[in-house]
């Protein structure tokens, strides 16, 4: 589902490079739900971002879902994140403006369903998320844990292949983020792969698997679960 | 795609108000100051007969005396002398001529209770109803046997037709004018083209409507008085006879051809007469014949001055003062947009879709600005249109004029939009996203 092979990002200014990723290597199978955790500043976003074609590497290699992603142009690139990634992010980025119908609809804009069909999937992606009765409401009529769940909607809307996640937790209390995780454990089970930054280490031992991060490398430490003991993993 | 972002853009509107009623003031008051400037100087300056402009053409000859000409010199008098006009009559040149002088005086009404009252009129030939695409309301031009005997007929003006007759088909009836009746041939329409281009020489030029024209034989054989200028250079004789004869320049001429290529015979057969007249002494001068279609006449007669040009000029000056304003405005008012972009960007909108978006907002803007700018253009007209009857006529909005401040304030709006459209499109999304 998702390669990197000996990936590097590096940050230039006219004074300093910085790496924030150096040999960077992972493989993350189709169906599996990885947790990505390391200490401020290891690398955690940047490799998020990079997965998530929002950002360029600067070496490597990196196959997403069988397409080398290297040297595309950004209709592509925004081709490729709109089709076959969702995101959710720790703010929950929800357009205020938008009600809760349209801000699922705006990335299924962008793939040019037609209107019967992006009906549809928002009505499913809502009803998946436990607010379709709330569609024509807006962000700030929910609370935080609701404005999650909506962004999930938004990130499942169009199917994707590959859900990225950057601390979806994060800016929740307990009781709601429980919620969300378990609402990503079900979406997980019902087949799409799943990546999660998170700084919290109780989640991470609930995934499939645990991607450490220090100093812009994949450290060595790797979890099974029982559940898909049998796929050989390796990080 | 288009549609999703227009009703975007209008979603916008409501978003920082203050911002959004600031931009549209900022670009309706600079339209609404291009647009009625404009409207003006497209008024004065537009085509007024643009299906046959270029087939409608003045001559102008130089009969001056030598004294005070050099050598090089382009012809200075702007009408003619009768010798010439009775020569291009009578030349069958072109498909259609007219002579024509303003004329004044004393009409009669037939009913007794109406007093006699002073009204001005025009003396040309039959030719003139066809050649400027005078509209009839009753009856017709006069016959050319009317031209040819000089007849005592007139073609009514509408206002004029309804004040001495009412509603009622005055055509046969009699008028008197000059002291002699008048038989009506016709009606004329609602027509009064501003500028009068048909008759640019001797004021009145963005005046109303002629009450009446009789033919312009018939004119000079009742020693009808020129209503307009002269220019006499040399000695004449005492008298009308003396006046027709005289080289006073005070009579205008206009050719319709046949295309715009037969100018060039017309110019031909100009250019020789012209040297005959020299062969015979009249022309002194050693000036060409000129011959200038409607548009070419009227920038040689400068109908519209230089300050009606200036004043465009400062408008379009000041809407770019308000586009640099609006500039500003619409860069704060994206710059709260960052986050939006982002997210927009991570769920897969290019970044040519996100300065699709932006700039069909703007585009948004611009139409309320036009809305706006449209409004404050008609008060700004009426309040310059207060200013006298002439200017009046000038401040009308017509449906181009409308169109244009559309075109004017969406295009001014969108061009004022591409700096901040183009920095919205370079939102690095990743950074966006995690500064929430």
């Amino acid at each position: 589902m998702l390669r990197m092979t000996n990936l590097s990002k590096v940050y230039r200014t006219h004074m300093i490079e910085t790496h924030a990723l150096r040999g960077f290597e992972i493989d993350v199978r189709e169906g599996e739900f990885v947790t990505v955790t390391g200490p401020s500043g290891s690398g955690k976003t940047s490799f998020l971002n990079i997965a998530g074609l929002l950002e360029e590497f600067t070496a490597g290699d990196y196959i997403l879902d069988g397409v080398n992603v290297k040297g595309l142009d950004d209709n592509a690139r925004s081709r490729l994140r709109n089709e076959k990634l969702g995101f959710i992010f720790q703010g929950f980025n929800l357009i205020p403006d938008l009600s809760l119908f349209d801000n699922v609809d705006v990335p299924l804009r962008y793939r040019g369903f037609n209107a019967s069909e992006r009906k549809r999937r928002i009505d499913d992606a809502l009803t998946k998320v436990g607010l379709a009765s709330r569609m024509k409401h807006y962000p700030a009529e929910l609370s935080g844990g609701q404005q999650q769940r909506v962004a999930i909607a938004r990130a499942l809307a169009g199917s994707p292949k590959l859900l990225l996640a950057d601390e979806p937790t994060g800016n929740l209390d307990t009781q709601m983020a429980r919620g969300v995780m378990e609402l990503l454990e079900e979406i997980n089970a019902a087949g799409t792969t799943i990546l999660m930054v998170t700084h919290d280490p109780e989640l991470a031992v609930r995934t499939t698997r645990n991607v450490h991060i220090i100093d812009g490398q994949v450290s060595d430490l790797v979890r099974k679960t029982p559940s898909l003991a049998q796929t050989p993993v390796t990080a | 795609m288009f549609g999703y972002y227009f009703k975007l853009g209008l979603r916008s509107l409501r978003r920082n108000p203050l911002l959004t009623a600031l931009m549209v003031l900022t670009l309706a008051v600079g339209v609404a100051a291009s647009v009625s400037t404009l409207t003006i100087l497209h008024m004065m300056s537009g085509d007024p007969i643009p299906e046959k402009s270029n087939r409608l053409l003045v001559p102008r000859f130089d009969n001056g005396p030598l004294d005070g000409w050099a050598p090089g010199d382009e012809p200075s008098d702007v009408q003619m002398s009768y010798p010439d006009v009775a020569n291009l009559l009578k030349s069958g040149q072109g498909e259609r001529r007219t002579a024509l002088f303003g004329i004044a005086g004393p009409l009669e009404p037939p009913r007794k209770d109406m007093p006699a009252f002073i009204s001005s009129g025009m003396a040309p030939t039959r030719d003139f109803f066809a050649m400027f695409d005078v509209p009839f309301l009753h009856g017709q031009a006069w016959t050319e046997a009317d031209d040819a005997r000089a007849a005592d007929v007139v073609v009514l003006g509408r206002a004029m037709a309804e004040q001495l007759f009412g509603d009622a088909d005055p055509v046969g009836k009699q008028v008197r004018l000059m002291g002699s009746p008048f038989t009506v041939a016709g009606v004329i329409d609602h027509w009064n083209p501003r500028p009068r281009y048909y008759k640019l020489v001797g004021g009145n030029t963005f005046g109303d409507a002629d009450d009446f024209f009789i033919p312009f034989a018939t004119a000079i054989r009742h020693e009808a008085d020129n209503n307009g200028g002269m220019n006499c250079s040399s000695k004449r004789e005492p008298g009308y006879a003396g006046l027709l004869a005289s080289e006073c320049t005070w009579l205008q001429f206009w050719f319709e051809t046949r295309s715009a290529t037969d100018r060039r015979d017309l110019q031909a057969w100009l250019d020789n007469y012209a040297g005959e007249q020299r062969k015979l002494g009249r022309f002194k001068r050693n000036v060409p014949a000129r011959l200038y279609d409607v548009m070419e006449w009227m920038e040689e007669l400068k109908i519209v001055d230089n300050d009606n040009k200036l004043s465009v000029w400062l408008a379009f000056g000041f809407l770019t003062l308000c586009l640099v304003n609006t500039i500003g405005l619409l860069l704060a008012k994206f710059s709260v947009r960052a986050s939006e972009i982002g997210v927009r960007r991570a769920l897969g909108a290019s970044r040519r879709e996100i300065f699709r978006q932006f700039l069909i907002e703007t585009g948004v803007v611009g139409l309320a600005g036009g809305v706006l700018g449209l409004v404050l253009s008609f008060g700004a007209l009426a309040l310059i249109g207060m200013q006298g009857k002439e200017v009046a006529a000038m401040a009308r909005m017509d449906w181009q004029m409308l169109t244009m401040t559309f075109v004017l304030s969406v295009a001014a709006a969108v061009l004022a939009g591409l700096l901040p459209t183009w920095r919205a499109c370079q939102v690095t999304p990743a950074i966006q996203l995690k500064s929430q």
